[in-house]
């Protein structure tokens, strides 16, 4: 690969970045700034007043209502984590070393299912989950009990609608650095005598790792806006953070509110990556560790 | 000997199981969805009694749903368009070129990816309800697109920084010796040799764009696509009708998978048979 230096003069190098550069500050960089300054003003009878204090601040860190909501979200984005790589590392695997024949098919697949409309797939678990739907239906006709599952409705049925729209972001990540790991090594570690579980462990595993960690904060920086899955497969019973922002817009008409709590989300999902990237920093550094 | 045999058989079944079990799991809801949409009856449960086409005759005889397909079509459309160009560009800046604040830009059109969709349509509803109210607009399709472009053109910069990256430049070096200046090494060479992938991310773009609930909700005001209407639907009541809808919600982007992987293959087909030529 050849990389060429270029300069902010050259009108090639222009044409590639500006436009591009201009969309993401018009219409994301300055709404984010937007939100943020948007936090420090109040509404009066549903409009927008301009007032710069710290009202809405102190609203949002004196209301346990709030946190217990948020420390909720958090916990949900985290078990979905676990779940996904759980799910996620050895399909990857599987998809990376073994099913040669099929792969191109099976990867298809998945990148159709991932493409689909969210609201049309939460839309067929409302069906398969519900009291009379088609878990129970197939669970009733190999001989459990009528009305075996109830998971509509609960942070169960919430999870696997999360679960569900998530898991394919960790599988690519893990699948990708997965095939870039060069085969001699797993080879050499084969000639060296180690077993197959021994070289999974001291080779594959640590050589995915940067698709693991990209994977899992994926996975939590996504979870932290669920919104469908809670209110349509959980039923509204146990709210995550994004019905608290669509309340205080759409209800509640107070936009400085939606915008704190957006920001709050936003510092959690931002702590999160930096956390992970300086665990994996170090990781890549601590001595007698290669890779 | 044997026992080891054994063990790696069954590590092989389990992980090939996986990958079946996940496949089920992925299409379980959208092969209900489907299935409930041919069913005769009222009430959306098993057993299915017999199939008709009854829900579609209705879907039809009331087609109120008409206009958000349009406007998901020209939202899915335009915001193709945009993505596609846009990601191509910025694949090739983040992949082959190295210039001063390249790590600004990097991180500036990446991040959108590390948005949860609900965020990221907030926080851009925030920028143009102010925006609107300085200027005199309300949402509607056109904030719409430019939501959809700000989500979906990292997805499509990635798709095609893939292709960037695989690229052989002593094809464009060959071709400047062959004398061709520098619009038809673009033209000739560059382009072709990067079509793979911008070809994938324009579909991938659609498809994202087509399917979209989150930032459309957010952004729409008063306008509705397909994911929209679908999911006032739902929430109204559970009626048969929306399975036949989501079913034929499904059908364009089944089309275009279809379209792309035939044409993936003859392509394949071509380069290989002009390989045995050369």
């Amino acid at each position: 690969m050849k990389i060429e230096d270029k300069y902010w003069r050259d009108p090639v190098l222009l044409a590639a970045v500006a436009p591009l550069a201009v969309v993401m500050i018009a219409f994301f960089l300055v709404p984010l700034v937007m939100t943020a300054v948007l936090t420090f003003q109040t509404t009066q009878y549903y409009r927008l007043s301009w007032s710069w204090d710290l009202k809405i601040w102190t609203e949002v860190f004196s209301k346990p209502h709030y946190w217990t909501i948020m420390v909720r979200t958090v916990v949900m984005a985290l078990v979905c984590v676990a779940i996904c790589i759980a799910i996620a590392f050895p399909a990857a695997y599987a998809l990376a070393t073994r099913l040669k024949t099929f792969k191109t098919q099976i990867q298809i697949l998945i990148i159709f299912a991932f493409l689909t409309d969210a609201v049309l797939k939460t839309f067929g678990w409302i069906l398969i989950l519900d009291k009379n739907g088609v878990a129970n239906w197939l669970l009733m006709h190999i001989g459990f009990p009528a009305d075996a599952l109830n998971l509509l409705f609960t942070p169960a049925g919430t999870m696997i609608g999360m679960v569900y729209n998530l898991v394919a972001y960790p599988m690519f990540t893990i699948y990708l650095s997965l095939v870039r790991i060069d085969r001699d090594l797993v080879l050499a570690a084969y000639d060296a005598g180690a077993s197959r579980l021994r070289t999974f462990f001291e080779v594959t595993l640590p050589l995915s790792r940067p698709g693991l960690y990209s994977g899992a904060v994926l996975v939590f920086v996504l979870s932290l806006g669920a919104f469908l899955e809670p209110k349509v497969l959980g039923g509204g019973t146990a709210p995550l953070a994004s019905e608290l922002i669509r309340q205080s817009f759409e209800t509640r008409v107070n936009w400085p509110l939606g915008a704190a709590l957006t920001m709050v989300l936003i510092v959690i999902g931002a702590l999160m990556l930096a956390l992970s990237s300086a665990f994996a920093l170090r990781r890549r550094s601590a001595p007698g560790r290669p890779a | 000997m044997n026992a080891q045999r054994l063990r790696n058989a069954l590590v092989d079944t389990l992980l090939v199981g996986t990958v079946v079990l996940l496949l089920l799991f992925f299409y379980a809801p959208i092969a209900t969805l489907v299935a409930f949409s041919f069913t005769s009856s009222r009430v959306l449960t098993l057993p299915i009694e017999s199939f008709s086409l009854a829900w579609y005759g209705e879907l039809f005889s009331k087609p109120d749903f008409l206009p958000a397909v349009r406007n998901s079509a020209v939202v899915a459309a335009v915001s193709t368009l945009f993505a596609t160009v846009l990601g191509t560009a910025g694949a090739v800046a983040w992949i082959r070129y190295r210039f001063r604040m390249q790590a600004a830009f990097r991180a500036l059109t990446f991040a959108p990816l590390l948005f949860p969709q609900l965020l990221l349509g907030v926080v851009m509803l925030l920028w143009f309800s102010v925006l609107g109210s300085w200027l005199g607009f309300s949402n509607g399709l056109f904030t719409v697109i430019i939501g959809h472009v700000v989500y979906i053109t990292p997805f499509a910069l990635v798709v095609v920084a893939v292709q960037v990256y695989g690229f052989d430049e002593t094809l464009e070096d060959a071709a400047r010796d062959a004398g061709a200046n520098g619009w038809q090494v673009f033209r000739e060479v560059t382009f072709p040799l990067l079509w793979p992938g911008i070809f994938s991310a324009a579909i991938f773009a659609f498809l994202l764009s087509w399917g979209n609930f989150y930032i459309s909700y957010s952004l729409a005001g008063t306008a509705r696509t397909l994911p929209i209407f679908v999911y006032s639907g739902i929430a109204v009541g559970s009626s048969p009708i929306y399975p036949a809808l989501a079913t034929l919600n499904l059908v364009p982007a089944l089309l275009l998978v279809v379209t792309a992987e035939f044409l993936r293959r003859r392509a394949l087909k071509r380069q290989s048979s002009g390989n045995l030529a050369s």
